[in-house]
């Protein structure tokens, strides 16, 4: 009974597909769900580090900062990139005085915006990558899910401040011998 | 945060994997957070309380050297139940792509997925071509970190992925106590070395020709070398009546190589190359010794340009004889070297880099979807 296995054959690789395409459609759904929540914690940690700049600017009556500060949380979607390297460029320039709480802060904040930026950035690049794939664009198994897009800004690193030393105890090293005399 | 890590290689072999994995986790518990390490371990095997076995490992040939890892469906099911029981907030693997428990790991998690790379793997061109068979896998990683530049390198040229480089902590508390060996440093100068002394890269032969030069004027100037290797050929090139004054000490745990660095005067690093990160510097600063390294990028930067330990140009065994005469007889100038590397190794105390650490969780935790996420780590 050849014909019975054609039947089988082909039941058997229905399936296989079948598995195989709704694996590959939760994969997309859950790729883009992830570039979505990343995008959200980059835009919370750019307006938080907005925020504790305007904070400093305040503080330090810097007027270009404060400025700064407002363009890039007021900014559109189409200028914010270019509103958030300007207030980078700003900070940069700034003589930072470390034993300020608000300068500290503003720090720890840019420190996390590098850290949701490279994390978005991965994470659009999976999600781009899956939607290149040739059974996602032929069965359109992306339609559902508005494009990822990069968020294109220079790296927004500060100089990094001492930790504070966490360790007890000398901080000058224990008594130093007597020269060694040359004979 | 509850925190579960996975290890890839067995803790009854020593190593920096391992080491790594236990400082951070003791780091992270000393912050206040739960922790659970999975790691392959001999079910009879003496462990930290905050380790759980996955079953027996097995010596496997793995990029150049012998790994002790498991994989298979035993520990698959271990993997899993861990996971199940765990909740933890973040899983943290290291080493993923290399076949083992932290592989399974990732296999078997959803949500937010940190991983550590530590080797700049020297396959990686063969890890290229299985890209597109690894990548269901990869992507299941949140964020990455390196612990190198050169990691962090291999990461973005053959994964095509960034990555955050936080370089390995040092646990300054443990160098900072250490008791310097009896006898030692002694008055009349004492120099160290640790390493590999055969490997032409470590500088060994730069070392010695200054001892050598150095040791004829100075009766009492002695030193320290530790290291694997064998002490026929270490002594081979020392003449006869300086043998004395060079002690030995072979290959050195832990506890012993943090009382080494304690007891010595300079600590000198004149490798030649192949230095990534300069580990044994950042440990030699937190021991409070003054240090003498050849101007390397890595050293260079880890001395903070030279404040924090004196250089000299790689490769000149002349500048580096000067240079140890100039710090042997200066004593103000190795306090002051030594205070200012107390300062900067500060940035590599576990504590530290373990706050690091968890900002890249909270960054993974943020972007995972179901998660609510509030600031309390930053």
């Amino acid at each position: 009974m050849p014909g019975m296995w054609w039947v089988v054959g082909v039941v058997v690789l229905a399936t296989v597909f079948s598995a195989y395409l709704g694996w590959t459609a939760q994969r997309v759904e859950r790729l883009h769900a992830r570039a979505q929540s990343a995008e959200r914690a980059l835009d919370a940690h750019l307006v938080r580090r907005a925020a504790a700049a305007a904070v400093v600017a305040e503080h330090g009556d810097r007027v270009e900062l404060y400025a700064a500060a407002r363009l890039a949380l007021d900014a559109e979607p189409g200028d914010r990139e270019s509103a958030e390297n300007d207030l980078t460029r700003q900070l940069r320039a700034l003589d930072l005085d470390p034993g300020d709480p608000a300068v500290r802060a503003l720090i720890a904040t840019s420190r996390r915006v590098v850290l949701a930026r490279q994390v978005h950035t991965d994470l659009v690049r999976d999600a781009l990558s899956a939607r290149r794939r040739l059974l996602v664009r032929l069965l359109r198994l992306a339609r559902r899910h508005p494009r990822p897009e990069y968020f294109d800004i220079v790296e927004p690193t500060m100089p990094d401040l001492p930790p504070p030393l966490t360790v007890p105890g000398p901080t000058i090293p224990p008594e130093t011998p007597l020269p060694v005399q040359a004979v | 945060m509850r925190i579960g890590i996975v290890s890839p290689y067995s803790f009854d072999v020593p190593g920096g994997v391992q080491n790594h994995i236990m400082d951070l986790a003791e780091a992270l518990i000393g912050l206040g957070h739960e922790v659970s390490v999975l790691a392959p371990a001999d079910d009879d095997a003496e462990l930290p309380s905050y380790v759980v076995s996955a079953g027996r490992a097995v010596p496997l040939p793995y990029n150049g050297s012998v790994a002790r890892i498991a994989f298979g469906p035993v520990s698959t099911a271990r993997v899993r139940r861990w996971l199940k029981n765990g909740e933890f907030d973040v899983l943290h693997v290291h080493e993923p792509l290399s076949p083992s428990l932290s592989f399974l790991a990732v296999l078997s998690a959803r949500g937010p997925v940190v991983a550590t790379f530590h080797t700049a793997m020297t396959r990686s061109r063969a890890l290229a071509g299985l890209q597109s068979f690894l990548q269901p896998v990869i992507e299941k990683i949140t964020a990455r970190i390196a612990v190198s530049e050169l990691a962090r390198k291999v990461q973005v040229e053959h994964l095509g992925g960034g990555a955050v480089e936080i370089p390995n902590g040092v646990a300054v508390a443990k160098f900072v106590s250490a008791t310097p060996l009896p006898g030692w440093p002694g008055t009349g100068g004492a120099l160290g070395f640790l390493g590999r002394f055969t490997e032409p890269r470590k500088g060994f032969p730069l070392l010695r020709s200054a001892f050598v030069t150095l040791a004829q004027e100075r009766p009492d100037l002695r030193l320290l070398v530790a290291g694997p290797g064998d002490p026929d050929e270490l002594y081979a090139d020392i003449p006869d009546k300086l043998q004395d004054r060079v002690e030995f000490l072979g290959l050195v745990s832990e506890e012993d190589k943090a009382r080494m660095l304690r007891s010595v005067d300079v600590y000198v690093a004149p490798n030649t190359g192949g230095e990534s990160f300069g580990m044994i510097l950042t440990e030699a600063m937190a021991a409070g010794a003054a240090i003498a390294a050849s101007d390397l990028d890595a050293f260079r930067r880890v001395l903070d340009g030279g404040r924090a330990g004196a250089l000299f140009p790689n490769g000149d065994a002349a500048a580096l004889t000067t240079l140890l005469g100039d710090l042997l007889d200066d004593p103000r100038r190795r306090a002051e070297l030594a205070s200012c590397a107390r300062t900067v190794v500060a940035t590599f105390d576990w504590p530290s880099v373990a706050n690091r650490v968890l900002e890249v969780y909270a960054t993974a935790i943020e972007a995972t979807d179901g998660r609510v996420f509030d600031d309390e780590w930053s």
